[in-house]
């Protein structure tokens, strides 16, 4: 079959949904692929890439539509693309099915199948098609360089001879994808970064990206994210009135605030009020990542920059992934090509729209005329419900319960040693002494293998086998005495295993130190 | 040499071999103790030639024997590719697996000279075992090798009531066991070998061949423990 990516005739959008890279991979699913002229240019990806990979670039979007199976996009089609359509086709874009009803119903007229990307399921299954979070991810990042950029001072702390800089202090709200993505690029940079997110099982991932979790002294039960697919639900206005007091004790000290905080359908909830941008110092800076959807600040405008009375710059752009085209087309087609290859199980470059599949499912807005959004819930939950917490045991029984536990491995160690002494007493009561002597070897043998071997690295384990299997080369001893007795077939034997065993000496050791070769640096 | 000279470096040795694994514990004293464990084995073998134990003549022998088991060892794990290690560990298993078949059946030969009570029932147990555990170890590093490298399928052996016919292996040593220990001739330490190459290819070729690391390990143990009935002697 056929797929094709025309140029994207929203302002501003210097997205593609198709790079020369994933075109090379879609032609191994057995798909002809069609690109506009020029759609790549604003990603810089020349129409002469898209050719030596063996992409056929078309005059006009038009054509393209006529000539295509399946289109594949970024933005959801604007009315002129919806006239496009044919029936039967299939149009692959983010949609926002929720928002865009009547874009729905006029592309389901058109008898087009729909899949929208950004209605992907959150299972684990799917994150390579999740092309909501791989455009949040760059949001993120984007969002700390345009704050850098409208910031008048350094992010890391300095010592110089012309005086100390202190680091800049970054506040990320909402810890989603786009968060983290934030603070770990604003950590990277040196930042002191704290974050807040409503759902508390999130404080690891912060803490884990270099970030400080601020943390809101509340005792109601939160939501953990798990039965609204990993998303934030609304809080309770208690909540949120305990959580506008710590922002705002929190507002003077913070030189970039990145917002972040999004409801699924819902506007973006108001969580840096006007009070607080007037309590910041002259020069912060906010991002507002959810300006799309209203804001998280008061003062946001959508994809402007402003100043506020008190010299803040409010930043509300909202073009972050474009911004970065060549990043952003590069992941975004990347989870087409996947979505692709979910749909094409055969490998033979026939769609096959498989509605038993939860992903498709999920995904498709519109198919074969009926209007099938929205999808049930998935059978996987994307995160597993939290198992109830058994009540913490004070200090006090924790150290009983420490105390018994090693009066349980003592007496259970006292009990091994003296079965097996009395076993040693009886082998010692019958078996000869010169049997003893090497069985005392063997018995100090296992202690301090167990003990040297329970010190080895997990890296090293590999090695380890291979030195060991050197050393046990040393039954070699045994041979070497038997070669110098008498009788033929006894010194023929005896030859071999000399031979055999060196071998394995040999290559047993050098084989350890070709591998720890690899462990050298350089 | 004396033979107390031989004893103290069979200490050195051992205190080497020490050194060599406990060295492993971290990756810049590992470098230092791949030396140990040469040197500890250069010393065992080295006291040995030249000990009590090993006559005049046979060293004129030896020297070519071990000069070309090295020379063997050193092109061969120098040629091999780092991602066909596993596979040479396995194969060099097999041969101390087989080594260890060898000298079980040589001491066999030699018979039990000079000993007396329960030093030939040890004795004869050491060998029976010496045997056993050197043939699983030598047939089962091979069929480990051969799916290692892709030459066996990999996947699992699963014969009709194969634990069953493992049992029945195991049970039918035992009874040659016994026999042997009641001399009734060397045949059935031979029978037993056979058995125990069997028991030792069915064993490894149960076994899927993404868990051949783990086999390979437990095999570098047993070529370990078929190398220690011989230290009895």
């Amino acid at each position: 079959m056929r797929i094709g990516t025309p140029k994207e005739i929203f302002l501003g959008e210097n997205r593609v949904a198709m790079t020369p890279e994933s075109a090379l991979q879609m032609q191994k699913l057995g798909y002809e692929c069609f690109i506009e002229k020029g759609a790549g240019e604003a990603a810089r990806f020349s129409d002469k890439d898209y050719k030596n990979a063996g992409v056929k670039v078309l005059n006009s979007a038009a054509s393209l539509y006529k000539e295509v199976d399946i289109v594949a996009k970024v933005r959801p089609p604007e009315d002129i693309e919806i006239k496009r359509l044919k029936k039967g086709q299939t149009l692959i874009s983010f949609f926002y099915p929720g928002q865009n009803t009547t874009l729905l119903e006029a592309a389901n007229k058109k008898g087009a199948h729909i899949i929208a990307m950004d209605m992907v399921p959150r299972i684990s299954r799917a994150q390579k098609m999740d092309a909501l979070s791989s455009m949040a991810n760059i949001a993120g990042y984007r969002s700390v360089m345009e704050a850098g950029n409208n910031f008048g001072r350094f992010f890391t702390g300095q010592v110089t001879a012309a005086g100390k800089v202190p680091p800049a202090k970054v506040l990320i709200v909402g810890a989603g994808v786009a968060g983290l993505a934030a603070i770990g690029a604003a950590t990277s940079l040196g930042a002191m970064v704290y974050a807040f997110d409503v759902r508390p099982e999130v404080a690891e991932q912060i803490e884990s990206m270099g970030a400080e979790f601020v943390f809101l002294d509340f005792e109601q039960e939160q939501s953990d994210g798990a039965e609204t697919g990993g998303y934030a639900a609304p809080s309770s206005p208690e909540f949120r009135e305990k959580q506008l007091a710590k922002f705002r004790e929190l507002a003077p000290e913070m030189d970039i605030v990145i917002t972040t905080a999004l409801i699924p359908g819902r506007d973006a909830p108001k969580l840096w009020l006007e009070d607080m941008v007037s309590l910041q110092k002259p020069g912060s800076v906010v991002v507002d990542l959810a300006a799309e959807r209203g804001g998280n600040c008061d003062l946001t405008v959508m994809d402007k920059k402003i100043v506020s009375e008190n010299g803040v710059t409010i930043v509300g752009y909202t073009d972050f992934p474009s911004q970065m085209a060549a990043q952003s087309s590069t992941l975004y087609s990347t989870n087409i090509r996947h979505m692709m290859t979910d749909l094409t199980p055969d490998k033979d470059g026939k769609l096959k729209h498989d509605m038993k599949d939860d992903v498709i499912r999920g995904a498709t807005a519109s198919h074969k005329g009926k209007i099938t959004f929205p999808p049930p819930p998935p059978k996987i939950a994307a995160i597993a419900a939290k198992a109830p917490v058994a009540p913490e045991p004070s200090a006090e029984e924790l150290l009983a319960l420490e105390a018994l536990k090693l009066k349980k491995a003592g007496s259970q160690q006292t009990a091994l040693l003296v079965f097996g002494g009395l076993l040693m007493l009886l082998i010692g009561a019958y078996a000869p002494s010169s049997f003893m002597q090497h069985f005392i070897v063997f018995v100090l043998s296992c202690f301090i293998g167990f003990q040297v071997i329970w010190n080895v690295s997990h890296s090293l384990h590999t090695p380890l086998m291979a030195i060991t299997n050197a050393i046990s080369g040393i039954i070699i001893l045994g041979a070497l005495l038997q070669i110098g007795s008498s009788g033929f077939i006894i010194t023929i034997l005896a030859s071999i295993s000399v031979l055999i065993a060196m071998i394995n000496i040999v290559g047993g050791f050098m084989v350890t130190r070709r591998m720890l070769q690899m462990f050298q640096k350089s | 040499m004396g033979i107390g000279i031989v004893t103290a470096t069979y200490i050195a040795a051992s205190v080497l071999f020490i050194l060599a694994l406990g060295g492993l514990s971290n990756q810049e004293k590992a470098k230092r103790a791949v030396w140990y464990g040469i040197v500890g084995m250069a010393l065992a073998v080295v006291a040995t030639m030249f000990g009590p134990g090993v006559g005049g003549w046979s060293i004129i022998l030896l020297i070519p024997l071990l000069g070309v088991g090295a020379f063997i060892g050193m092109v061969v794990a120098q040629r091999v590719e780092m991602t066909e290690m596993p596979q040479l560990v396995a194969a060099l298993h097999s041969f101390v697996g087989l080594a260890a078949v060898f000298i079980g059946l040589n001491s066999d030969i030699l018979g039990t000279h000079g000993l007396v009570g329960a030093e030939i029932a040890i004795h004869e147990v050491e060998v029976f075992l010496g045997v056993f555990i050197g043939a699983i170890t030598f047939t089962g590093s091979i069929i480990a090798y051969g799916k290692l490298a892709g030459k066996i399928d990999g996947k699992a052996l699963v014969l009709p009531f194969r634990h069953l016919l493992n049992i029945a292996a195991i049970i039918f040593s035992l009874i040659l066991l016994l026999m042997y220990m009641n001399h009734s001739g060397s045949w059935t330490l031979y029978l037993m070998m056979i058995i125990a190459f069997a028991l030792g290819a069915h064993l490894v070729a149960a076994i899927g061949g993404a868990d051949m690391p783990v086999v390979v390990s437990m095999l570098n143990s047993y070529s370990g423990w078929a190398a220690l009935p011989q230290a009895f002697y």
